[in-house]
């Protein structure tokens, strides 16, 4: 029979001076009796000596399938493939991004590759956060901007080096870009392996269990360009060939801006849930079985991305609705 | 109550799976080639098995992890390794280090009458079998594949946006051309006769050029990515991995241009995921991503015939003795099999 077994893959960001350095080496020190491979990039911060580490040159190719921001990373395709060549089985795969990366290229890998999605499967994002200096660091720099939207976990580290009432500030800032993440404040990234690898954050079935954590308020932002989330509700079904075409139309027309999507739906005359996830024009859906009988049916739909005012989201999902 | 398993059905073996020898090594077989009437196969743990009729296989720790790539030279092999060595090996098992290049990997080597190389990274090193020293030669992307022409006299290197082949002038400067196509190419290889250049890219499609003029064309159709083919029978055919067919190719005459390939149906609907030929024949060695391996003739498709049946796991590595009197075969498990291939 044919080997199903999927390895995790955790993708590690973090803006310079974060702790990614910190946290890889915790995990590949820390006796967890678990065989981690690393990889990481050329411009590491300091060198990590160990025969799991692999080094990568960050390289972004573009796929030729007619989809504009299609880019994959080229290096982990073939190292993820050596890596699937070993005599010793691997308990996860850990992949180290530059500070200044943009994540989507090496989630989108494991959409696009068949070889690395046979054999691989993404974990989770996890991006460090530095309490400090984090809040010029989005102001500055739009990839720690990007970082926070692709995270599904942030480690918030050096709080010991903030004041409380700045940790709160930090962390609104987080949630109005990402709604989603699960925020763990630590100091020199001292979090539980548990919490940080093998969550399983990107299988559609968690979707389900994850409810987006909202601010109440403020969609206000000072600059235009700001990535920030909207979230839909509707308990109104929707019709399914609607949708598509509304959907459809806005991935391809306006996937470069919207970096992450998530949803639950409810369509008219289907008795199973239909969830969803995406990362920019790049989609994974699936019917995820009957809704339970304690649960109201309703549609839920999450985009983070950048200019997402200017898509009419609200009145594209608004007409979707079944008559 | 005890369970008699003479009362299941046993599967049938081919006779080739009966007559030869089989093993299971529990580790993926990541390559192999002939050496004469020997063949050598590496694996994901770094040990080489050399195959020879008559003997008992010989097992060699090479390397430290996995032996990525091996090229034959002359009488020896050569590896390179995911611990970074590039390795000589003679056929009594003597290891020679060629190089080393620490935490980097060796992805590719190939050799031609005595000259190396080996990619590491960007970088192509190219040892003249005078010198002692090897050339670098520099690419802006990691190199995905390295191929000879069959006079040794051109350098095929494969990368992200296309070929550039590297080529000796009189006064002994390498000179490169590019050959641009966008997107990422891995396997390159020559035609026999050194009048076309192919490469398989990321997408699930085959680059070609003709060299003369330097016209470019695709092969495209694939369901997957095409991770093996090879020129068979000189070049008359291209035979290709990626489909649920062995998907062949016309080069002869005009070469493949509006003509369409022959495709060869295998039972099962499993993917070719390894192409071989058998030299000098118009007939390929095809290995599935369920293990199973046939024998085939090109232009007569009922002229098949099984190897190997299924094992379950991705055949990796097949190869057959410059006598065609053997063959090797293995895969994603560390299954393999020795066998000869005429009936006594």
């Amino acid at each position: 029979m044919e080997n199903k077994h999927q390895v995790p893959v955790t993708v590690l960001t973090g803006f310079l001076g974060a702790g990614k350095t910190t946290l890889l080496n915790r995990i590949l020190t820390e006796q967890h009796g678990q065989k981690y491979a690393v990889i990481v990039n050329e411009f590491g911060e300091q060198g990590i000596d160990n025969d799991l580490v692999v080094d990568a040159d960050e390289e972004v190719f573009e796929m030729n399938n007619g989809c504009i921001c299609c880019t994959v990373r080229g290096d982990l395709i073939r190292i993820l493939s050596g890596l699937m060549k070993r005599a010793d089985k691997l308990d996860a795969i850990i992949v180290e991004t530059t500070g200044l990366a943009d994540p989507a290229p090496v989630a989108q890998t494991f959409f696009v590759d068949q070889d690395v999605a046979n054999k691989t499967k993404l974990d989770a994002i996890v991006t460090v956060a530095d309490a400090v200096h984090l809040s010029s660091q989005i102001e500055d720099h739009h990839e720690a901007e990007e970082q926070i939207a692709f995270g599904d976990v942030i480690l918030l580290n050096k709080i010991d080096l903030v004041k409380d009432e700045n940790i709160d500030v930090v962390t609104k800032r987080i949630r109005k870009i990402n709604p989603f993440a699960k925020i763990i404040k630590t100091t020199k990234c001292g979090a539980p392996l548990k919490e940080i690898l093998n969550l399983d954050a990107f299988s559609l079935k968690r979707i389900l269990e994850v409810e987006p954590d909202f601010l109440e308020s403020d969609h206000d932002h000072e600059h235009d360009d700001d990535v920030t989330s909207l979230s839909f509700v509707s308990d109104k079904p929707l019709d399914m060939e609607k949708f598509q075409n509304w959907f459809g139309k806005l991935l391809q027309t306006k996937g470069q801006d919207i970096m992450r999507t998530k949803g639950i739906l409810d369509f008219k005359g289907e008795n199973d849930r239909y969830v969803f996830q995406g990362v920019h024009m790049l989609m994974d859906a699936s019917p995820m079985g009957k809704w339970p009988d304690d649960k109201e049916r309703s549609s839920r739909l999450v985009f983070i991305g950048r200019n997402l005012e200017t898509m009419n989201l609200k009145e594209g999902f608004e007409a979707c609705k079944s008559e | 109550m005890t369970t008699d398993l003479n009362q299941f059905p046993q599967l049938d073996k081919t006779k080739f799976e009966q007559r030869g020898i089989q093993l299971e090594i529990g580790v993926p077989v990541t390559c192999a080639v002939s050496i004469g009437n020997y063949i050598a196969a590496g694996f994901g743990d770094g040990t080489i098995r050399i195959f020879s009729s008559g003997e008992k296989h010989k097992t060699l720790k090479a390397h430290k992890g996995v032996i990525l790539c091996m090229a034959k030279d002359g009488d020896n092999i050569l590896t390179g390794g995911d611990d970074g060595y590039f390795l000589k090996i003679s056929l009594k098992g003597e290891i020679n280090e060629i190089t080393n290049f620490g935490s980097r990997w060796v992805d590719h080597v190939a050799a031609h009458n005595g000259n190396l190389v080996c990619s590491s990274g960007k970088v192509v090193y190219y040892w003249d079998k005078n010198k002692k020293e090897p050339k670098s030669l520099n690419h802006d992307s990691t190199i995905g594949g390295l191929a000879f022409d069959a006079k040794g006299r051109r350098l095929a290197v494969s990368r992200y946006g296309g070929v550039t082949v590297w080529k000796k002038d009189y006064s002994n400067k390498w000179k490169s051309t590019k050959l641009d196509w966008k997107g990422s190419h891995n396997k390159v290889s020559f035609s026999p006769d050194g009048k076309y250049l192919v490469t398989s890219m990321q997408e699930n499609v085959l680059r070609c050029w003709r060299l003369k003029d330097k016209l470019d064309f695709a092969m495209s159709g694939y369901g997957s990515k095409v991770k093996s083919f090879a020129f068979i029978d000189d070049t008359s055919y291209l035979a290709t991995s990626g489909a649920i067919d062995a998907i062949c190719w016309p080069f002869d005459g005009e070469g493949p241009m509006g003509r369409k390939p022959i495709c060869l149906p295998y039972i099962g609907n499993k993917q070719v995921t390894f192409i071989e030929p058998f030299p000098d024949e118009k007939a390929i060695f095809a290995g599935l991503s369920d293990g199973s391996v046939f024998l085939s003739q090109i232009e007569n498709e009922n002229n098949t015939i099984i190897i190997r049946s299924f094992t379950g796991s991705e055949v990796s590595a097949i190869a057959m003795t410059d006598d065609k009197s053997s063959i090797f075969i293995g895969d994603m498990s560390g299954n393999t099999l020795w066998t000869s291939i005429w009936d006594q």
